[in-house]
């Protein structure tokens, strides 16, 4: 491979790999403090692209319950600047974060208390997924909407420069997912490993009942969970529906499938290990050859399948010691 | 009569179909093993008989077994799912609970983009224009599915009072005890795993001729979790289980037709509420409802009434 087409696909699968990276923290922390997975993430990433693309065009097509409804006759306040752009992407993302302490309340909560079966989960959280993907169709139809090109206001669209005689192109956009997701990172990695909200929800994940003994309460930690991963659900929604538009009520099952490769790849519930899963796949992604692109989707899972079979806990995952 | 079946008679099939592909999954889980699998080897053995009664290369075989062709795609199917269960259940079962769901939706992904990507399975369009099996239409295939679902049950039941039934309990609720008792549970576990595959995979091939087309559709993400509902919300501890909650859950979204657009919204809040008021299953809560409640200890007595509690009576039944 050349240089240039080495430098053209690193990028490419650094930006990517980072939003598959905050997505799959969003299973993460949720695995971590209640040992479930969350199959309504991929729907809640689904709704925060919506909700940011309301606020920023607040226009919808000519199907579903909102067709012809124009939030913002004048221009939407929030578009064509980056500084107004990133703010609605906070709110899609905040709103997106309440979103899932919704279904942390009527599907998950409810379960707990009756001391259900962690499998039972599975079921509800499909129902949820199946609940908020069939509202966004009847709501907004099943078009594919696009950001308008001058979201981030007047930044050229694309970076070039040249290795040898060779040109490397990098979208503006992938710049900016990967510049936000890495800052995202830092942030969840300070406020986990360095606050006494995180030390707080690292005890709630390594024991919950010695925790509320401690004096946490272990319910509102799990709310501020919920809020977080449907915080940074939202967030890699919005950020993939810039770079390749909003596809539809189904857009983020994919990204939810991937999810789910991803922290399996780094093991389950750690953190450093979805960042790293990540990478690993959208990298692994990005460097499949054109001609066997058609299976660049069996990538994912078939490392996600090889990993279990030579390294069940995942790259950074703690192996478990059965215990007798 | 012949108004109802023409209405309601594809969607009893189908109701019908749900409830093996529920059973499918529930041999796994049986014997304690997460698999969501099922969908994997429903839309392999879908593929299976759509190549073999449509692919030129067959024709001379199709021509000189006449109806027969159908019977022998059904043992194909069975076989190579066997196999393949035998070639993936080995490794992957060595995993436990939701790692082995992990890595069974991997494989029915796996599956799904090889056959959205290969020449002979028709691609992203799929196969069209499967033949109907001996000339059946509609409804009237429930006298292919309805005999297999008689005789999976008829299995279950023999199976779930054999040596082998017996080892996928024990395996069900302490792989490590039945171990030390001598029962080899990577045994079991595959044999459990295999039986569900070859049942999806005869499932797959006698749904290809009633759908009449196949395609990547088959066999998704979605499909291994709905199927996972049949049996959790039918009920995963007892054969009736998976039939009586895929026929149901199937049901539901046509039952819920007049609500036009709203029914899939519904569709999806009925799977929530169902998980969180029935967590034994329709079938557990039948079961509870009909037999009487387990004899309780009686109240103690405050303890303000300082002479000591009497002693256990052996026939009190300690909850």
């Amino acid at each position: 491979m050349e240089l240039s087409q080495f430098v053209q696909n690193l990028m490419n699968g650094l930006a990517i790999g980072s939003v598959y990276a905050i997505f799959a923290l969003g299973y993460t922390l949720v695995f971590s403090i209640l040992g479930i997975i969350n199959f309504a993430h991929g729907a809640v990433f689904t709704l925060g692209a919506y909700f940011t693309y309301t606020l920023v065009v607040g226009q919808f097509e000519n199907n579903g319950l909102l067709k012809g409804i124009n939030l913002f006759p004048n221009g939407s306040p929030f578009a064509g600047h980056a500084l107004t752009f990133g703010l609605a992407t906070l709110i899609g993302a905040v709103v997106a974060g309440l979103v899932a302490v919704l279904i942390e309340r009527l599907a998950f909560k409810p379960m707990r208390a009756r001391g259900a079966d962690t499998l039972m989960a599975l079921v509800s959280s499909l129902g949820v997924s199946l609940v908020v993907i069939n509202l966004i169709q009847l709501m907004v139809g099943a078009e594919i909407y696009n950001f308008p090109s001058n979201a981030y206001g007047d930044v050229p669209p694309a970076l070039s420069f040249h290795i040898g005689d060779k040109t490397v192109i990098i979208r503006t956009v992938q710049i900016i997912i990967f510049a936000v997701s890495m800052v995202m990172l830092a942030i969840l990695g300070y406020v986990i490993g360095r606050t006494r909200v995180g030390k707080a929800l690292r005890a709630v994940a390594e024991n919950p009942g010695t925790a509320s003994l401690l004096g946490i309460s272990v319910d509102r930690f799990i709310l501020i969970t919920f809020f977080l991963s449907g915080f940074l659900g939202g967030l890699a929604g919005t950020l993939v529906g810039t770079a390749f538009g909003v596809a539809g009520p189904y857009f983020g099952v994919t990204y939810g499938l991937k999810g789910l490769a991803v922290i399996v790849l780094g093991g389950l519930g750690s953190i450093p290990g979805a960042v790293l899963g990540g990478l690993v796949i959208g990298l692994a992604e990005a460097f499949v050859p054109a001609d066997y692109s058609a299976y660049k989707d069996v990538v994912a899972f078939a490392l996600l399948f090889v990993i279990l079979l030579v390294r069940p806990q995942g790259l950074l995952g703690k192996s478990a010691i059965q215990k007798v | 009569m012949n108004d109802f079946l023409s209405t309601y008679g594809h969607l009893l099939v189908t109701m019908v179909q749900a409830g093996l592909l529920g059973l499918s999954l529930y041999f796994p889980l049986r014997a304690g093993q997460l698999s969501l699998a099922s969908p994997g080897f429903y839309a392999l053995g879908g593929y299976i008989a759509a190549i073999m009664l449509t692919n030129p290369a067959f024709s001379g075989l199709r021509d000189s077994l006449g109806g027969g062709i159908f019977v022998l795609t059904w043992l194909v199917a069975a076989i190579l799912s066997g196999v393949l269960g035998v070639v993936v259940g080995v490794p992957a079962l060595r995993l436990r609970g939701i790692y082995l769901a992990l890595a069974t939706i991997a494989f029915v992904e796996i599956l799904r983009v090889l056959a959205l990507n290969m020449t002979i399975t028709g691609g992203a369009i799929g196969i069209f224009g499967i033949p109907q099996a001996f000339g059946l239409v509609d409804w009237q295939y429930i006298w292919l599915f309805g005999p297999l679902l008689i005789l999976t049950l008829l299995f279950a039941w023999q199976l779930e009072r054999s040596r082998v039934g017996r080892a996928f309990d024990a395996i069900r609720e302490d792989e490590l005890a039945a171990d030390a008792m001598g029962v080899p549970p990577t045994k079991y576990k595959v044999m459990a795993f295999v039986i569900g595959a070859v049942l999806a995979g005869v499932v797959g091939a006698m749904s290809a001729p009633f759908l009449n087309t196949w395609n990547a559709k088959q066999g998704t993400f979605d499909a291994s979790i709905a199927t996972l509902a049949f049996v959790l919300i039918g009920g995963s501890r007892n054969m009736w289980g998976p039939v009586v909650g895929g026929a149901l859950l199937t049901a539901v979204p046509e039952v819920l037709r007049f609500l036009a657009d709203w029914r899939l919204v519904i569709n999806g809040l009925v799977l929530v509420v169902a998980s969180l008021y029935l967590p034994q299953g329709i079938v557990g809560a039948l079961k509870k409802l009909v037999r009487p409640r387990p004899l309780r200890r009686p109240p103690t007595p405050p303890p303000a009434s300082s002479p000591p509690p009497p002693p256990r009576q052996p026939n009190e039944v300690n909850s």
